[in-house]
């Protein structure tokens, strides 16, 4: 294998390897020490965090985590975000890849124009929909519980996702689909037995989209609820200030805690996640 | 080619109408909303008034507004110059594969996995006057004249929200250094046997061959600039005095206060901007980036 891509010769090397680890390094500083405050204050009391800043802890304040744990509720705000988040993914896997199905698949009138309808979705600035979906919210009868954000994300979702299927659809050959149909395989058949299991790698790509961005929602989760039973995780970290009042240090263990789960399945699973997060501008 | 579909008719109807459904209640009819509710003058209970353009005449005489919208301008640009210019430089890094590439790859990226609301959550906590990280570190360096209180002083809030939201490049970067990895090596043996230096090398071909994916990083980058909320309203709500509102702050205000139709005014101006945009992007810098680049 030849050297490919090297970095330079001469002074313009060592100039340019000196500006590039400057680079480089105070991108891992920005993105990596604010964190890395947070998780060693949150081990602090609140007198050390006010006079040590950058001390370690005298003595690791593990109580920081129990009172943590004791305040905010962090059981059912996750309990809500883990089902708002699952049921509104699935929900939105069932109606993009029947429809993503039919778009790829079969020709009817209208169909360009509803699929491009359609795609033109991803224009629309959602925040700019508040009070529509307040009001439809309402009507429904659904505002105040899970159903609302169920609904609403599954919905928001939907012009990305059934681009992300369809596209991933229309690269199936037709032809695993002609031999099925002469053994007399019908409508529903082709999509659960045959396209569905093929489509599995463009699912995972775009549920895991849909997934995190259901997870990380918060201005609809705020408008749509207000009961603190239905709280998702992240409308739950905005009222951490009025919970802790002046206890940093507990709300900081806090705050650890509500990133913790998504930290540890990005260690685990960073290819997948970064593909399906970036997946949306990378079809483009 | 395609398989008989008279038959399948019922079938095709079926498997369409729940996106219809949904699509219609959840797109078609919000933007009918907020297009009409823009001319009315109504709190959601009484009986509404029509009142022309009236709301629109009234935002481009009002301060908060025109404050508002000169600063998602900024957000504007700060994302799609600023942050995508950053991304790029750090792509091109990383695709040279120097030592821990890869680590750093997957840490730039980690705070896209973090919620938005609990970065900004730490960023208050780091630009807090009393126990703030930032105001402890300048002191203990000695430089005690340039603490600040960062989110509550006109001059320093606005930057300080953009500064925690543009250094974020790993999103962006991402999908930059994806497509980098794409070109072939062969063109840079080639030059580098022609006596280009690295600079020349990137300047000459990866730019070119990357163009198209900085403008849809740049549209993305922008189209977030015009939505910007999260970020703003927990860590200002706005303030101070306005100084850091955006349109999605202001709209969330009006709608607090029932104001429907001035709430919708401003979304039908969101809504405005972002199709402007587009145009714009599209008949400057870029001319194939496609509708369907955009996510939410």
């Amino acid at each position: 294998m030849s050297i490919v891509r090297t970095n330079g010769r001469g002074t313009t090397q060592v100039l340019g390897n000196t500006a590039k680890w400057v680079v480089l390094i105070f991108f891992f500083t920005f993105t990596f020490i604010p964190l890395l405050w947070l998780l060693i204050s949150s081990f602090k009391t609140n007198l050390e965090l006010q006079l040590k800043p950058f001390a370690m802890p005298e003595i690791w304040q593990f109580a920081n985590y129990a009172n943590a744990m004791k305040i905010s509720g962090l059981p059912r705000l996750f309990l809500n975000s883990i089902i708002v988040s699952t049921v509104s993914t699935g929900l939105t896997m069932i109606v993009t890849s029947m429809a993503g199905f039919v778009f790829s698949r079969e020709r009817f009138p209208f169909r360009q124009g509803l699929l491009n309808l359609i795609l033109a979705g991803v224009l629309v600035p959602i925040i700019a929909l508040m009070a529509p979906y307040f009001r439809l919210t309402n009507s429904l009868g659904i505002y105040d519980s899970l159903w609302a954000l169920i609904f609403t994300y599954t919905a928001i979702n939907i012009p990305i996702s059934t681009f992300l299927l369809y596209g991933f659809m229309r690269t199936l050959p037709r032809e695993l689909e002609e031999a099925a149909i002469m053994d007399g395989t019908g409508f529903v058949g082709r999509y659960w037995r045959i396209i569905l299991p093929l489509t599995k790698p463009g699912m995972v790509t775009a549920g895991t989209f849909v997934f995190l961005f259901s997870w990380n929602e918060f201005i609809y989760a705020m408008l749509l609820t207000s009961r603190p039973a239905v709280r998702t995780l992240q409308l739950g970290i905005r009222f951490f200030t009025s919970q802790f009042f002046t206890d940093y240090t507990s709300m900081f263990a806090a705050i650890v805690l509500t990133m913790l789960p998504t930290i540890v399945i990005y260690i685990v699973l960073h290819e997948q996640i970064i593909k399906g997060m970036t997946s949306g501008a990378l079809k483009g | 080619m395609y398989v008989k579909s008279s038959k399948n008719a019922f079938w095709i109807v079926l498997f369409l109408i729940p996106l219809l459904i949904l699509f219609f209640f959840y797109f078609v009819y919000p933007l009918g909303f907020i297009f009409i509710t823009s001319t009315l003058k109504w709190n959601g209970v009484s009986k509404p008034e029509f009142v022309g353009l009236q709301h629109f005449i009234s935002n481009f005489q009002n301060k908060t507004f025109l404050l508002s919208v000169k600063n998602n301008f900024i957000w504007l640009f700060a994302n799609g110059f600023v942050q995508i210019g950053l991304a790029a430089l750090v792509a091109l890094i990383l695709a040279r594969r120097p030592r821990g590439w890869k680590f750093l790859r997957t840490v730039y990226f980690l705070p896209n996995v973090i919620s938005q609301v609990a970065i900004a959550m730490m960023w208050a906590a780091l630009y807090n006057a009393e126990y703030g990280a930032i105001n402890q570190l300048l002191t203990a360096i000695g430089l005690d004249n340039l603490t600040h209180n960062w989110l509550g002083e006109y001059a320093t809030a606005l930057p300080a929200i953009i500064v925690q939201q543009v250094f974020y490049i790993g999103y962006f970067m991402i999908i930059i250094l994806a497509s980098v990895m794409t070109i072939p090596d062969s063109l840079y043996e080639a030059a580098e046997i022609d006596g280009a230096n690295v600079w020349q090398q990137e300047w000459h071909i990866t730019i070119p061959m990357i163009k198209d994916i900085l403008v849809t990083a740049m549209t993305l980058a922008m189209a977030y600039g015009l939505r910007h909320f999260e970020a703003t309203f927990l860590l200002t709500n706005g303030g101070p005095a306005n100084r850091t509102s955006v349109l999605g702050i202001l709209l969330y205000k009006k709608l607090s206060a029932l104001k429907y139709g001035q709430a919708s005014s401003i979304s039908t101006t969101l809504v405005i901007l972002g199709l402007i945009m587009i145009v714009v992007i599209r008949s400057t810098i870029g001319r194939k980036s496609s509708a369907s680049d955009l996510t939410q």
